[in-house]
């Protein structure tokens, strides 16, 4: 449990290529790197934090059943850095979420882009 | 009564001399720290490798031949390298992602940044890493090695100004660290050299060399580079800090149904 934390400050060995800076935390074991994939959300949770930040935001599909998602980018000093703050996303934002999704299938992503209000927030990837 | 006098006037004596003691220090650490700025190069300010980082690892990465290994280190590293890379989460097997402390040189490589600060006071240059807040001190006071030191994280740095460059000699390094991201494993008898060089006004290159008879049989190593970050501050970045994440990790790389 508590090495998984961790793990999240250092790169999986896996990704010394191409991926490297898009995965900087992760084995790319854990994402399809082939597809992007684009969801459209409320958000429910912001976490500022590190070693990553977390966005918790809820999907409803057409038939109304909401489906719950985690996004995690990058770590909380380097979105500071990049000019977030800790209302950067608020509970109730819309938001429109683009990034590798788990290779399992669960509602879990790496961003790699998020817009909110029609702006795409600074990452980097 | 009289007892309580002779205790008051001892106690202002001692206060006396104590302040005369103070006085004096703050007295001398004055110019000497003047000194020390005028007479060394300025290598101080917050840095970061994120914008000139020579490669995925400065030591050694996909395109870079790897080091001639002695037996132990070679099957040290297979177990490492299969360790990492036989599950999707085997990564986790850094002893980094446990918190353990990363040492010199691996500190490094956190997160592609080895974000750190360098403070230089009379005697002394300081290291402080943004992760964990590592402080590491590199004596430049002419001392040698203190020999009876137990080995410890970042071992024993002694620094010397070699014209424009600062060269850290380090030993006493215990051998629970990796050298990199990749795993290379190091023993006790690491001798670590780091040349520090302030090429231009925002750009630090940190050449490294790792001596380690026991682990390679012939010295090897790579170039850190560093820009400088002068709007920024150095920040907390604990290695305990998301919990959350821990479920978020797993959730992700847990088997397909």
């Amino acid at each position: 449990m508590r090495h998984a934390v961790i793990s999240v400050l250092l790169l999986g060995v896996s990704l010394l290529t191409l991926l490297e800076p898009l995965s900087a935390h992760h084995g790319s074991a854990v994402y399809d790197m082939e597809n992007m994939t684009t969801v459209k959300g409320t958000v429910t949770e912001f976490q500022f934090s590190n070693p990553h930040a977390q966005i918790l935001f809820d999907v409803k599909d057409e038939k109304g059943n909401v489906e719950k998602w985690v996004g995690e980018t990058n770590s909380a000093t380097a979105l500071y850095r990049l000019g977030w703050k800790k209302d950067t996303l608020k509970p109730g934002d819309q938001v429109t979420v683009v990034g590798w999704r788990s290779k399992n299938g669960t509602a879990t992503m790496h961003l790699h882009k998020l817009m909110l209000a029609g702006q795409e927030l600074p990452m980097e990837r | 009564m009289r007892r309580h006098s002779m205790s008051a006037i001892l106690l202002v004596a001692m206060l006396a001399v104590s302040f005369g003691i103070f006085a004096q220090t703050v007295g001398h650490s004055g110019p000497a720290k003047a000194q020390t700025i005028a007479n060394t190069p300025d290598l101080s300010g917050i840095w970061s490798r994120r914008a000139g980082a020579t490669g995925p690892d400065f030591l050694s990465n996909s395109k870079k031949p790897e080091p001639l290994m002695t037996p132990w280190a070679e099957a040290e590293y297979k177990k490492v390298r299969e360790s990492y890379t036989s599950t999707p989460t085997g990564y986790l097997n850094d002893p980094v992602f446990n918190c353990v402390p990363p040492g010199v040189p691996r500190i490094y490589s956190i997160d592609f940044e080895g974000i750190m600060e360098i403070i230089q006071l009379p005697g002394r240059v300081l290291q402080i890493f943004e992760f964990d807040h590592y402080v590491r001190q590199i004596y430049t006071d002419g001392r040698g090695h203190d020999e009876n030191l137990p080995a410890t994280w970042m071992g024993d740095s002694i620094g010397k100004w070699e014209g424009d460059t600062l060269v850290v000699d380090t030993t006493d390094s215990n051998d629970k660290t990796r050298l990199d991201r990749l795993g290379h494993p190091h023993s006790d008898a690491l001798h670590l050299i780091e040349r520090f060089r302030r090429v231009s006004k925002d750009k630090l290159t940190v050449d490294i060399t790792i001596e380690d008879p026991k682990a390679y049989s012939k010295p090897w190593g790579g170039q850190l580079a560093y820009a400088l970050k002068p709007d920024w501050k150095l920040m907390e970045f604990m290695c305990q800090d998301n919990h959350t994440f821990d479920q978020f990790t797993e959730e992700s790389a847990k088997p397909a149904n």
